[in-house]
C-alpha cells in the first residue's frame, strides 16, 4: 500500500513538469500583459505589453465578446499582429453596448493562456478629438465655424454631435496677448476685437457630464479695415405691458436699421442656418434706434437678436448676436405687507400678492421668497432677512416701540438674480410687554421647589400620626444613653419578664397559712421577723400584686 | 439684550442657509412646467387615420427610469438633460411625411432647447463645485434607449406610422420623466 502511494506520487511527480510544457506546447509563453483600450472619436487601438522583452516570432490576436456566454468573434485589424497595438476601427459595434475582449500571444504552435479585458463600453472609453475649425475675418469680428469632432454623419458621437460644447482660447498674436476663454456655438462670432490685428485661437469640445476632448491646432487670422458704417452695439431688450422694446446704441445719424431674429436651438445644429433668419416685426427700415414689437412674435423660448444699419450706399455688418430669454423678461411685483402688534412686544407680519396683477399669471407660481427690510424708527440700524412664508412673527421685541418694514420678491435661486422693487414701507408700535412669561417661569419653579417640600411635609405627618396611633414598644434611645447597666434597666423597666427567684422560707406552714389570711402587710413582716439568719431573701417586686400571688403559689405547693 | 440679538442672528444664518438649499425648487418648477408644455405641444401634434398597429414596437426604456429608482439630484440633472436633448434631436429630424404644423414643432423645439440651456447651466455649476461621481450607468442605458428609437425611425424611412409610434414613444418616456421631477429634493 506504502509503496503504491510512493509509486505514484514520484511518477506524478516526475510527470509533471513532462506534461506542462506539451500543453504550453514546449516553452513556457506567457499571456500580454498590461492591456489597454485607447478610443478616440472613431479610430479604436488595442495596446499591450509584452510578457517578456525578446526578439522572438511571436504574434497577437484579440477577440471580442458582446453577449454575456455569447461567442467569442475574432477583433478584425488584430489577428496575427506582430507589433504591441492593433487598430480595430472596422468593428461594426454599438458604442454603448458592453463588450469583452481577450488576447493571447502566439509563437509557431504554441499560445499564451488568454489575458482578458474587463466589460466596457466604446463609449466610456472613447476621448473627445480636436473639432474643425474655419475661420472668416470682419473688421472688429472674427466668423468662427466649428465642424465637431469625428466623421460626419456617424460615428462616436452620431447621437451627441449637437450636444458638444465649444469653448474658444483666442489670443493677440503680437504682444503676450491674453487669453480669453469663451463658449461658443458652432457657428458663432467673436467681437469686441481691434480691425487690422492678427488673432490667434484654438477650439476644444465638451460633452457633459465629463468629456473634454483635445485642442485643435492653432489657427490665426487678420481682422479687416475698419468698416465705415459699424454695427449697432449694446442691443437691449426690454418687457413693457404687451410688447417688447428692443434698443441699442449707434454714434452715426441718417441711419435705417434693420432687426431680425433666430431660434437659438439652431445654432446647435452644424451646418449652415444663415437662410433662418427671420425678420422682427415693426423693426425694418426703421430710423430710430429702437423697435416696439408684440410679445407674442414669440414663444418660451431663448432667441438670438441681430441689428444692423444701413445708409442707402453701405451696410454694415451684422451686430453682435444678443441672447435673448424670454423668461428672463418676467417682472416681479412688490408684495403688500400687513403688520399686528401682538401680546408680549411682537409683531406679526402678513405679506400676500399684489391685488392686481396684470399679464403673466405664471409670476405667482413662480416660487418666490422675500426679503425683508426691519428697523427701529428712531435708529438706522437696518436687519435683512429672507423669508420664504407669508406669515411670521418678529418675536421679542422692544414695547411701545414703533419698528418699520419694507420687502421685496425674489425668484428663489441666485443665478436668476430677479428681484421686484421694494414694498411700501409699513410701520407700528409694539404694545406694552406683560410679564406672563416671567410669570410663568416663577410659577414654573416654584412648583418645582414645592414638591421637595410637599414630600417632606408628608412624611413628618405620617410619622406623626404613626407615633400618635401605632406606638412602637421600643424605649426611646435616651433611656439608653443614661442607664446602660442591665440591674437598674430591669429595675426601672416594665419587662414582659419577671425576674424571680426562688426562695424557701423554712417555717411551719400553719403559722404562715394564719399570718397569711391577716392584713398582708403586716403578714409580709411577720414572715421576714420569723426567719432565721439563714435567709435567702424573699424579694418582691414592687408591683404588691405579684408578691400576694407569689406567696400564694407557694402555700398551693405546700398544700399538694 | 445680547440672547435677542443671538436669536435674531441665528434666524437670519438659517434663512440664508435654507435659501441656498432651495436651488432645486426653482429647478424643479421650472423642469415641470417645461414638461408640461412640451406634452402639450406632442399632443397638439396631428395623428394619423392610417392603422399603425403592425409598426408597434417596444423600445425597452431604461428600467431605471420605468421603476423611478432613487436618484441623487445631480443625477437627476443629468437624466433630464439627456432626455430634453435627445428628444429635440428626434424632432429635428425628417418631419416631411407627417405634415405637422411646422410651429408647433418649432415651439417645442424651443421649449426643450430652453430647458437644455438652464440644465447646462446648473450641471457646470455642480461641477464646478463637486466631484461628484455620475451614474453612468443610467445615462448609457438612456443613450441606448434613444438610439433605438433612431434606429427604428430610419430603418421605416421616416414613415407616418414610425413617426406616430415615436411620437407615442416620447409622451410616454415624458411621464416617466415627470415622475423622475417630482423626486426632485426640495
Amino acid at each position: 500500500m506504502l509503496a503504491l502511494l510512493s509509486a505514484t506520487t514520484l511518477v506524478l511527480v516526475a510527470g509533471v513538469p513532462w506534461m506542462l510544457p506539451a500543453a504550453a506546447g514546449g516553452t513556457n509563453l506567457k499571456s500580454p500583459q498590461n492591456v489597454e483600450v485607447y478610443i478616440v472619436d472613431d479610430t479604436f487601438i488595442l495596446r499591450w505589453n509584452r510578457s517578456s522583452p525578446s526578439v522572438r516570432n511571436v504574434t497577437f490576436s484579440a477577440d471580442y465578446q458582446i453577449h454575456e456566454n455569447g461567442a467569442w468573434l475574432q477583433l478584425p485589424g488584430c489577428q496575427s499582429v506582430a507589433s504591441t497595438e492593433c487598430n480595430f476601427s472596422s468593428v461594426k459595434l454599438n458604442v454603448y453596448e458592453e463588450i469583452k475582449l481577450r488576447i493571447r500571444a502566439k509563437e509557431g504552435n504554441n499560445t499564451s493562456p488568454w489575458r482578458y479585458v474587463d466589460s466596457f463600453t466604446l463609449f466610456e472609453k472613447a476621448q473627445i478629438g480636436p473639432p474643425k475649425v474655419h475661420l472668416e475675418a470682419e473688421d472688429k469680428a472674427i466668423i468662427v465655424n466649428i465642424s465637431p469632432p469625428g466623421t460626419k454623419g456617424g460615428g462616436m458621437w452620431a447621437s451627441d454631435s449637437s450636444g458638444f460644447i465649444y469653448s474658444l482660447d483666442i489670443w493677440k498674436n503680437s504682444s503676450s496677448g491674453e487669453r480669453k476663454t469663451k463658449t461658443v456655438y458652432s457657428r458663432d462670432k467673436i467681437y469686441e476685437l481691434s480691425p487690422e490685428t492678427t488673432y490667434c485661437l484654438k477650439v476644444r469640445a465638451r460633452l457633459l457630464p465629463r468629456k473634454t476632448g483635445a485642442y485643435s491646432p492653432v489657427y490665426c487670422i487678420k481682422t479687416a479695415v475698419e468698416n465705415k458704417l459699424p454695427p449697432p452695439e449694446n442691443i437691449q431688450v426690454e418687457a413693457k405691458n404687451q410688447t417688447y422694446i428692443l434698443k441699442w446704441d449707434y454714434a452715426q445719424e441718417n441711419v435705417t436699421f434693420h432687426a431680425q431674429w433666430l431660434h437659438a436651438y439652431l445654432k446647435k445644429i452644424p451646418g449652415d442656418n444663415s437662410g433662418k433668419w427671420k425678420q422682427i416685426p415693426n423693426c425694418k427700415n426703421v430710423r430710430t434706434t429702437q423697435c416696439v414689437f408684440p410679445k407674442n412674435t414669440f414663444h418660451k423660448g431663448i432667441y438670438l437678436i441681430r441689428v444692423r444699419a444701413s445708409d442707402g450706399n453701405t451696410t454694415s455688418v451684422w451686430s453682435h448676436e444678443e441672447k435673448f430669454d424670454t423668461q428672463l423678461q418676467i417682472t416681479l411685483f412688490p408684495p403688500v405687507i400687513t403688520m399686528k402688534p401682538t401680546n408680549n412686544a411682537s409683531l406679526r407680519v402678513y405679506i400676500s400678492a399684489p391685488g392686481e396683477s396684470e399679464n403673466k399669471p405664471v409670476n405667482h407660481l413662480y416660487p418666490l421668497i422675500y426679503e425683508i427690510v426691519f428697523w427701529e424708527n428712531t435708529s438706522n440700524a437696518e436687519r435683512k432677512i429672507l423669508e420664504k412664508r407669508t406669515d411670521f412673527t418678529f418675536p421679542q421685541l422692544k414695547p411701545l416701540t414703533v419698528y418699520c418694514v419694507k420687502a421685496r420678491a425674489l425668484l428663489q435661486d441666485e443665478r436668476w438674480n430677479k428681484s421686484s422693487v421694494f414694498s411700501d414701507i409699513v410701520c407700528e408700535k409694539t404694545k406694552p410687554g406683560n410679564t406672563s412669561k416671567t410669570w410663568l417661569i416663577a410659577g414654573v419653579c416654584a412648583a418645582l421647589f414645592s414638591i421637595p417640600v410637599v414630600i417632606y411635609v408628608m412624611k413628618l405627618l405620617f410619622r406623626c400620626i404613626s407615633y400618635v396611633f401605632f406606638p412602637s414598644s421600643k424605649p426611646p434611645s435616651t433611656i439608653d444613653e443614661y442607664f446602660s447597666e442591665q440591674p437598674l434597666r430591669n429595675l426601672l423597666l416594665f419587662t414582659s419578664e419577671e425576674l424571680t427567684e426562688r426562695c424557701f422560707i423554712i417555717e411551719n406552714t400553719n403559722t404562715i397559712t394564719a399570718v397569711e389570711e391577716t392584713n398582708q402587710t403586716d403578714g409580709e413582716h411577720k414572715k421576714y421577723s420569723s426567719q432565721t439568719s439563714q435567709d435567702s431573701g424573699n424579694y418582691s417586686n414592687e408591683d404588691e400584686s405579684t408578691g400576694s400571688k407569689f406567696s400564694e403559689e407557694f402555700l398551693h405547693q405546700e398544700t399538694e | 439684550m445680547t440672547s435677542r440679538y443671538i436669536l435674531q442672528t441665528a434666524l437670519l444664518v438659517y434663512f440664508s442657509t435654507t435659501v441656498l438649499a432651495m436651488n432645486y425648487n426653482l429647478l424643479r418648477f421650472q423642469l415641470s412646467s417645461s414638461s408640461v408644455e412640451c406634452q402639450e405641444l406632442l399632443l397638439q401634434l396631428n395623428g394619423t387615420s392610417k392603422d399603425c398597429l403592425k409598426d408597434r414596437m417596444n423600445f425597452k426604456i431604461p428600467e431605471e427610469i420605468q421603476k423611478s429608482q432613487k436618484f441623487q439630484k445631480e443625477d437627476i440633472v443629468l437624466v433630464t438633460l439627456e432626455m430634453f436633448q435627445k428628444t429635440s434631436d428626434i424632432f429635428r429630424r425628417n418631419l416631411s411625411s407627417m405634415g405637422w404644423n411646422e410651429s408647433i414643432v418649432e415651439n417645442l423645439l424651443a421649449t426643450l432647447h430652453w430647458q437644455k440651456e438652464h440644465l447646462e447651466e446648473i450641471l457646470e455649476d455642480i461641477m464646478q463645485e463637486e466631484n461628484f461621481t455620475w451614474d453612468h450607468r443610467t445615462l448609457l442605458h438612456l443613450k441606448r434607449y434613444y438610439l433605438r428609437i433612431v434606429r427604428y425611425l430610419k430603418a421605416k424611412e421616416f414613415s407616418v406610422c414610425a413617426w406616430t409610434i415615436v411620437q407615442a414613444e416620447i409622451l410616454k418616456s415624458f411621464f416617466f420623466l415627470d415622475k423622475l421631477i417630482d423626486s426632485l429634493p426640495n
